[in-house]
């Protein structure tokens, strides 16, 4: 019986119940996201080499053929309304400053002086006139143009070349502002390709920043890119989650760069047996869409359904409007991995991003970035903006169900390393690790030039 | 000892699960006939063919203890199928909940209302026949505190007093009534079972206060509630019996 969304034989898997969940029609969804389930590519059954992992070789063949060739993500572009905000975020050794034009548009530099290499700016947010840099006091325009170079006339050679910064390809999509290293960057419609119109409907410039945290963690950025494109190990390391979403009957989808999977929340695993009163992680669900728990007739496993209708009913009289989202994006959670290094769970009411970026030197290390945006009701003030906060791994919690994850990833980095694990033994439900390792061999390699010795 | 339980007719209401669907079987084992009700049909359909392999007489038919006529006819119903009640033994239970006003109705109507009915529903029948045995179900939260100042603990409570005077005012029809009430008990599909996976650490603290280390198994609720319900507890009438492996620390002069 192959009667699992994926094709496989669901009472063969470890579960106790074999569930169908409720799945909306995909030829009712019109212009919004697709829910069809995309042919699923014929990525063979090869093990991902463990040293790509922890191999500085292969860390310098990301930085050179991925890194700074990709698009990618710099930040929000509701913290760069006026003419000369900006936005500085590194990426490896890299980093780079997104600036508001008096025009509105914006534009992306190198962060770094031409003048003996200063950084210009700390990474952050900010608002400037122009960019002095502190050094010396070479100073540039918003528009990167290199206005003042004190004593210019003791400087025989004259000024750099065009006397301005180099300009870096950016854009604005969705809300969020993109940049590239590569200033020979494919277009971004053609990068982002099919993802508008899947996160469009989300409509991300209705919510406001509610975490805004960079964590370091001591792990490969990979190994975190896997551990948040699985659902595989919730049996695992998040346990509590069986009684909130299932973990089983996920839709994987992948799509030419990226890829996503939907995943029923409100509901229960298929692994543990079906509970007659409501789960604390559900009830929540029910109070956050504005129903009463105790008001509820209907039995737990119809409770997903029973949000979404309420959802669709309430939602315009709550200032939410769900009119572009179908009944599943109500409740679930809907899952993209932009590649390279963008783990998004959108949500109705909220936005789950996490970006993942090497460190500029460690193949063991990384930045860990949460960025997590709420709906902000029509008619309710927008909230203050939340305070950027950065610490190492262990030093705060970050919640309970990504605390998990984190103490865990180390212990798969150092696993990783041993002489005794050549790479890794991937099943299909962790396909979406196997489509981004082969996005990474295209980058890497040439599209299907990977060679068997390759790493 | 022989419990004469053989041939007993037994009214369970709220036993497609848990502690229900273990007195259940116990009962069945035993030799009784079961007249048992659930809310979801499916359930009902499954403990009815899973019981039938005792050999007694089973049946089942759901229904909503919360619409008072529908459940007055079921039991109506029940008594008709079996011919007779012996012992009548409701769970109904709306289980815990804080902070709205409706669980405090929720609790009335399924915890007591429900229980309330359905003991209505038996007592001319038991009366006429001048035999019956009523267990109740409390619990171990009515005498502890446990889990914050909600409905269940004190509708609960209620059973256990209302029980009482059910023994004594019809004790002289030959029907006995007594209250079991259990500790934290364990199961698939429990809520001990989701509190396990979803509050390790609250879980772990019921484990310690638990001399043997665990928590209960429905059968050891179940056989405890069967012997109340037999003749072998003739003289046990208005007692209120604790089964919960000494994880209570009062004790009982
Ligand atoms: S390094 Fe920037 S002015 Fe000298
Ligand atoms: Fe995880």
């Amino acid at each position: 019986m192959n009667d699992h969304v994926m094709g496989w034989d669901a009472g063969a898997m470890d579960v106790r119940r074999v569930v169908h969940p409720y799945r909306v029609d995909p030829e009712s969804v019109g212009n919004g996201t697709p829910t069809e389930k995309a042919p699923d590519p014929q990525l063979g059954t090869e093990m991902i080499p463990a040293a790509r992992y922890y191999s500085p070789d292969y860390m310098k063949l990301e930085w050179e053929r991925v890194w700074t060739k990709v698009w990618l993500l710099g930040g929000r572009s509701d913290d760069m309304p006026e003419p000369g905000d900006y936005i500085c975020t590194d990426i490896g050794k890299e980093s780079v400053l997104i600036v508001r034009q008096a025009d509105g548009s914006i534009r992306a530099f190198p962060n770094v002086c031409l003048h003996r290499g200063n950084r210009l700016r700390p990474e952050g947010r900010g608002n400037a006139e122009k960019f002095q840099c502190m050094y010396h006091h070479w100073t540039y325009g918003l528009d990167g143009k290199l206005d003042h170079i004190p004593d210019l006339c003791t400087f025989l050679q004259g000024g750099p070349k065009d006397m301005a910064l180099t300009a870096l390809p950016c854009t604005e999509w969705n809300s969020f502002v993109w940049f590239s290293l590569d200033q020979d960057v494919e277009p971004f419609e053609e990068f982002i390709d099919p993802l508008k119109r899947h996160l469009e409907p989300y409509h991300p410039e209705r919510m406001a920043w509610m975490r805004d945290i960079t964590v370091e963690w001591d792990c490969n950025w990979k190994t975190s890119v896997d551990a948040f494109n699985e659902t595989y190990h919730v049996q695992g390391i998040h346990p509590q989650l069986k009684w909130y979403l299932d973990d089983v009957n996920v839709q994987i989808d992948c799509y030419g760069k990226h890829s996503r999977y939907l995943i029923p929340f409100a509901a229960i695993s298929p692994r543990v047996a079906m509970p007659s009163q409501i789960p604390p992680a559900i009830h929540e669900i029910m109070v956050h869409a504005g129903m009463d728990p105790a008001e509820y007739e209907g039995r737990v496993s119809d409770i997903r359904r029973d949000v979404q209708l309420f959802k669709r009913e309430h939602g315009a009289s709550q200032g939410k409007d769900y009119s572009e989202l179908n009944d599943e994006q109500l409740t679930d959670d809907y899952h993209y991995t932009i590649f390279p290094n963008v783990s998004v769970n959108v949500h109705a009411d909220d936005v789950m991003l996490f970006r993942q970026r090497p460190h500029a030197s460690d193949p063991n290390k990384m930045l860990y970035d949460i960025w997590m945006f709420g709906l902000v009701p029509e008619g309710e003030e927008w909230p203050e903006r939340v305070r950027h906060q950065h610490f190492r791994h262990g030093d705060k919690t970050i919640g309970q169900v990504l605390d998990q994850d984190a103490f865990n990833l180390p212990t798969v980095q150092t696993g990783m390393k041993s002489d005794y694990f050549p790479g890794l033994w991937i099943g299909d439900q962790e396909l979406r690790i196997r489509h981004f390792h082969k996005v990474m061999d295209d980058y890497i390699y040439g599209p299907g030039e990977k060679g068997p010795d390759d790493l | 000892m022989d419990l004469g339980l053989a041939g007993k007719k037994a009214i369970l209401v709220g036993a497609a699960r848990g502690i229900g669907y273990s007195v259940a079987e116990v009962l069945a084992r035993e030799g009784c006939d079961i007249a048992l009700t659930a809310r979801s049909e499916d359930s009902v359909k499954d403990a009815v063919a899973s019981l039938s392999k005792y050999g007694t007489k089973v049946v089942g038919k759901p229904v909503n203890a919360k619409q008072p006529e529908a459940y007055k006819e079921w039991i109506d119903w029940a008594i008709e199928e079996l011919d007779g009640v012996d012992i009548l033994v409701p769970f109904t239970s709306a289980g815990g909940g804080m902070g709205s006003e409706k669980y405090w109705y929720n609790a009335f109507e399924t915890d007591v209302m429900a229980v309330v009915r359905a003991v209505e529903g038996v007592i001319e029948k038991m009366t006429e026949q001048q035999r019956g045995s009523i267990v109740l179900l409390g619990t171990t939260s009515t005498g502890e505190a446990m889990g914050g100042p909600q409905p269940y603990n004190a509708m609960k409570a209620s059973l256990i007093t209302w029980g009482k005077q059910l023994a004594l005012w019809h004790g002289k029809n030959g029907i006995r009534v007594n209250v079991v009430s259990p500790g934290p008990i364990e199961f698939e599909g429990g809520n001990w079972d989701m509190i396990k996976g979803t509050m390790e650490k609250f879980y772990a603290s019921q484990l310690r206060q638990q001399p043997s280390g665990r928590l209960g198994r429905p059968e050891e609720v179940a056989k405890a509630i069967a012997f109340l319900a037999s003749d072998a507890a003739s003289w046990c009438n208005g007692s209120h019996l604790v089964v919960d492996g000494g994880f209570t620390n009062r004790t009982h002069f």
